[in-house]
């Protein structure tokens, strides 16, 4: 070890007594400790939010196609390293005694699942089952025993098979189909299938292969699988295919990383201004250092060494209470968790000591320039300081590591830059107002003319700041940037809470009603009618695939990507409707609903007048329709494309007119395709509903099975139930992440304290010497913080508004509100916050005796 | 070991220029000690500054153990300067975060090698502080820690000590037992030593006395007071 390294680190252990020391260390902490704990936790959620997807899809790689796969394809992927299980679905009629029910059926084999468990009752117990049902054993849907009057030993004809109910299915490992699969399940194992006699040519089938392994063992089977997607095998994998509790999640995870990153933020203030103190205290050192015959190099190895050692000590002891800190978050949310979270790697670790580098050289190297220039002659001449680095030096340091690290966090290089640029601006914009503010404050503390011990103190105590203007500028500047994160992160908190909460409010649609006949529509809206607390419309459902884009086949205008793509392989429901539904909102182009009129009366004069036979090229006078905006862009289609629907044994030719976002997470009916009313009228059509029954009411659901046995009821309690936890899990870790932040945000406010704590009892200390007493002095420091406080309260509101604004409307997607609230607490909250800590740290100061503390500016 | 010609320093406030040292000569053997006397603010400091190479002079030759300093870089000076010149101050400036013992090892620390801590120890049993070595410098008075000071200028076994207004921040009786000290340290060690201070009795103890007035040196007698340019 280098005598500089070896000397930088002997002294790192005396120094470890100084406050700022311990600011800088206590800010490394708290950086280091909130970076990896965000980055730890998200790392783990997103692993696991993988393997659930993986669950609900029921493998990693799941590939469907309507004939059987070959069995070299299995052994491809097994050779691949995939646990592979074939899975069979289709619809039949199940008989029982003398009635019928059509049911889905799902064959699987004895590999199934390969993730998760069913939970299956049989008799009195429930069981949680990672197998398939045994040979001539089926488990069926609870809705089957009033449909089919069915009891567990019960035998049920499946086709030509004779098969023995064995449970009743509560949750299936991977509950595949969907809303597609709209009939009640039966599983049964694949050893019957084949004396079922169901498989015949021609009947309609769909098989699966599920596979599951290790994302490098799906890496490479790339190739293959794009090869699979251009002969029209369906390919979906948990990458691409996450459960629809996306949205949601995906703000939290912005928030996490926002929060993240302004506790960095904030604790690289602490660092600076701590750091700048730890600069002035060494400039002594570092001229006698210069004395014996340091030299520069030597200098700067010894404290940035020493700065070094002390951020490799933080980053340690940081990542280690992030580790500690996901873990608790993690136990906090264990109940909540619907999914079991991998462990963690150490990838955020390597973040962690990277974070707490950067935040020293980027807060700290600017002022640590300042020893490098020290001159020795200043141990001759005290006054000798070396100027401070200038204020773009300072700033560009700062901004270039801050945006670095944004840049690292949120992996956009473009938000980066933006964020960064609008930082440095409003940095600027902020100077300005904080020199107008502190002018106003203090022109406004001087002109009090009471006699009163508040003014008097209050008209001393803006002298005082008068006096360090400059250094209280600063604190200004630390003190608004640290309200406005902390205000921030608390609005940007309740926006997303209550967004969430108005997203899935408590009377959020449980229940679907689907496949309602024309006929049985107002009878039906009647039933529920007065048990329901809310009800969606009903929208008419048209069942009808998409065969040309542009008159030509998908196949072929497609681009290769978009081939492959669920909404061309299936049927999709097409629904119309006059106006915009709720939720929806236009993006593009212009909702149809003044032409609706037109279209419906000329519909009714010529109800065939948009209908060609397939192949008699493109209509005169295509159909508006509304597309939604997620499906255009996977299709790479805009407005004034056509799209040609087979509806039945009909074709029907229909131009885009408009895009729609919408929010598949609502818990409503949501559609790709909406048609103007009266186009798809003469077409067979059902109606679906969604409403909301309290629970506890089965008396409703079986009056509406019986009277209504055609009309499927899905419930959906479970699925809102978990939305609803993750919801509830991501709130807590949000909140925890807040704690950190105000951590920090506290931990500038010591920092700065701190720095200018010598100054102040220099002060105290002359003016009891003069005669002023401890009440007036404490008073008046009181004052003197209370103003500070009270003006960066001010100017951290005004800021964080603004950034929230910014941030909701540009990032998270919420909706920009304003905060009364904020205005009214952050300036008398400041001035009270700042005015108690600051009167606490001055405490012990204005216990010295006078002349202790006119000689601490010396010593410390 | 010292060698001065044609030494001038300004300073510049605002449109004054004020010359604190003006063509200033000065030859220092090795062995020799060597009294410089002066008013407050004649430019004591600035010179001691000068010959040890912590500033340069606007104007003049300056060489230090036979090395013309004008030559050298601020880097360089320094490193003319390690374990070489040995300082005490008037404010001691001891480290208030390290012991006496770790203040002692400094000027060691930026050398490789060595038992650093027991040669402090000796040091600080030498000036007799052995029993304090690890106390800080707050803990002890103000003799003490000049006598710390003193054990940190010796530590390198240095060619030359400077030492500026050794006494100044000291009552007289203490100031009297630390210059015994100092002079003793010196003899002992045969260090040449260049002395900054007003006080004239201390002068006398050294092997020549010049006075600085007006930016220029006389040699001096403190006896007679009388000054021979």
């Amino acid at each position: 070890m280098t005598p500089a390294l070896r000397l930088a680190l002997t002294s790192l252990k005396r120094d470890l007594r100084a406050p700022d020391v311990r600011a800088l260390f206590v800010a490394l902490v708290l950086a280091v400790a909130a970076a990896t704990m965000i980055a730890f936790f998200l790392d783990r959620l997103e692993g696991g939010l993988e393997r659930q997807a993986g669950q609900l899809l029921g493998g990693d790689l799941v590939l469907e196609q309507p004939e059987p796969f070959d069995d070299s394809l299995v052994e491809r992927l097994q050779d691949a390293g995939l646990a592979v299980s074939r899975q069979v679905e289709m619809s039949s009629m199940l008989q029982r005694d003398e009635r019928f029910q059509l049911a889905s059926l799902k064959a699987v084999d004895s590999s199934w699942p390969l993730y998760g468990s069913s939970r299956v009752a049989g008799g009195d117990t429930t069981q949680s089952l990672e197998r398939p049902p045994e040979a001539g054993r089926v488990w069926a849907d609870p809705r089957l025993k009033s449909l089919l009057g069915l009891g567990i030993g019960d035998t049920l004809r499946v086709g030509e098979a004779e098969l023995q109910v064995s449970g009743f299915i509560q949750r299936e490992a991977n509950p595949s189909g969907g809303f597609g699969s709209f009939n009640p399940r039966l599983m049964l194992n694949a050893a019957d299938l084949a004396a079922t006699g169901l498989v015949q040519p021609g009947s309609r089938i769909d098989y699966s292969l599920l596979g599951a392994g290790a994302p490098e063992a799906l890496d490479s089977l790339a190739p293959l699988l794009d090869r699979l997607r251009e002969n029209g095998v369906q390919v979906r994998d948990v990458r691409n295919d996450r459960p629809r509790l996306g949205s949601a999640l995906n703000r939290a995870e912005s928030y996490l990383g926002i929060a993240g990153l302004a506790a960095v933020l904030l604790a690289g203030v602490a660092v600076a201004m701590a750091s700048r103190r730890y600069v002035e205290r060494h400039l002594d050192t570092a001229a006698l250092l210069r004395c014996f015959g340091a030299s520069q190099r030597q200098l700067t190895l010894i404290f940035a060494g020493q700065l070094a050692g002390l951020a490799l000590v933080a980053s340690l002891l940081g990542a280690l209470a992030g580790l500690v800190g996901q873990a608790l978050l993690v136990w906090l949310l264990a109940d909540f968790l619907p999914l079991t979270l991998p462990a963690p790697g150490p990838a955020p670790l390597f973040l962690g000591v990277l974070t707490a580098l950067a935040v020293l050289v980027g807060f700290a190297g600017p002022a640590l320039l300042r020893i490098k220039r020290v001159s020795a002659l200043k141990v001759l001449r005290r006054e000798l300081d070396p100027l401070p680095p200038s204020a773009w030096l300072v700033t560009a340091a700062a901004a270039t590591v801050f945006g670095g690290l944004l840049w690292l966090y949120s992996a956009s290089f473009s938000l980066a830059v933006t964020l960064l640029l609008g930082g440095m601006l409003a940095l600027g914009v902020l100077w300005v107002c904080a020199r107008l503010l502190l002018s106003g404050v203090l022109a406004l503390a001087g002109r009090l003319s009471g006699r009163s011990e508040m003014s008097r103190a209050l008209r001393l105590g803006g002298r005082q700041l008068a006096r360090r203007r400059q250094a209280g500028l600063g604190q200004l500047l630390a003190f608004a940037i640290t309200f406005f994160a902390m205000a921030m992160m608390v609005l940007v908190r309740g926006d997303l809470l209550s967004t969430w909460q108005a997203r899935l409010p408590d009377n959020t649609p449980n229940y679907f009603a689907i496949n309602i006949q024309p006929g049985e529509r107002e009878a039906f809206a009647d039933a529920i009618d007065s048990d329901v607390e809310s009800q969606s419309a009903l929208y008419p459902m048209v069942r009808g695939r998409i065969n040309r884009i542009n008159g030509q086949p998908p196949q072929e205008t497609l681009p290769p990507d978009a081939r492959g793509d669920d909404a061309l392989r299936r049927t999709l429901n097409l629904t119309w409707r006059a106006e915009v539904p709720d939720g929806n909102r236009v993006v593009a182009g212009e909702w149809f609903a003044d032409a609706a009129a037109d279209h419906s009366a000329s519909a009714d004069n010529a109800p065939g007048g948009w209908l060609e036979a397939v192949d008699t090229g493109p209509a005169r006078t295509p159909v508006p329709i509304s597309l939604q905006d997620g499906l255009a862009e996977r299709l790479h289609l805009t407005l004034g494309d056509t799209l040609t629907f087979r509806i039945g044994s009909e074709s029907l030719t229909a131009r885009i007119t408009s895009l729609r976002s919408l929010d598949w997470d609502s818990f409503t009916p949501n559609f790709y395709v909406i048609f103007p009313p009266g186009i798809l009228n003469d077409f067979a059509h059902s109606y679906i509903t969604a409403f909301y029954l309290p629970e506890g009411n089965p008396a409703l659901v079986n009056r509406l099975i019986e009277r209504f046995p055609g009309v499927s009821l899905l419930n959906v309690d479970a699925l809102l139930g978990q939305v609803r936890d993750v919801l509830s899990q991501v709130t807590r870790a949000v909140e925890l992440i807040l704690v950190l932040v105000l951590l920090a945000g506290v931990s500038v406010l010591y920092a700065a304290l701190t720095a200018s704590q010598p100054a102040r009892a220099h002060e105290s200390g002359l003016l009891r010497v003069f005669g002023a007493g401890n009440r007036l002095i404490s008073r008046m420091q009181g004052a003197e913080f209370a103003l500070l406080g009270g003006a960066s309260g001010l100017l951290g509101a005004a800021l964080a508004e603004l950034a929230t604004a910014l941030l909701s409307g540009y990032w998270l997607d919420l909706p920009v509100r304003f905060h009364g609230w904020v205005w009214l607490v952050l300036p008398p909250g400041g001035a009270l916050l700042i005015g108690a800590i600051g009167h606490a740290l001055s405490r012990g100061l204005r216990r010295q005796a006078p002349a202790a503390s006119l000689t601490l500016v010396e010593e410390v | 070991m010292i060698h001065a010609a044609g030494l001038t320093q300004r300073v510049t406030s605002g449109a004054d220029t004020l010359a604190i040292l003006h063509e200033l000569s000065l030859d220092i053997a090795a062995g020799e000690s060597v009294a410089i006397l002066g008013k407050s603010g004649s430019g004591k400091s600035t010179l001691l500054g000068l010959l040890a190479g912590l500033d340069t002079p606007n104007e003049g030759e300056l060489a230090l153990f036979g090395e013309p300093l004008g030559a050298l870089d601020e880097d360089n000076r320094a490193a003319l300067r390690a374990g070489r010149v040995g300082f005490v101050f008037q404010n001691f400036q001891l480290l208030p975060t390290l012991t006496a013992q770790e203040n002692v090892a400094l000027p060691l620390e930026l050398a490789p090698g060595g038992n650093r801590r027991v040669a402090a120890r000796q040091w600080l049993s030498r000036v007799g502080l052995g029993e304090r070595t690890a106390h800080l410098p707050k803990q002890l008075s103000g003799g003490e820690q000049q006598r710390v000071a003193l054990a940190r200028a010796f530590v390198t076994d240095p060619e030359l000590v400077l030492a500026d207004e050794p006494t100044g921040n000291l009552d007289p009786e203490t100031g009297a037992a630390v210059i015994e000290l100092l002079f003793s340290l010196n003899r002992e060690a045969g260090t040449t030593l260049v002395l900054v201070t007003h006080d004239n009795a201390l002068a006398r103890r050294c092997s020549r006395c010049l006075r600085l007035e007006n930016g220029r040196l006389s040699a001096f007698d403190p006896d007679t007071r009388e000054a021979t340019p």
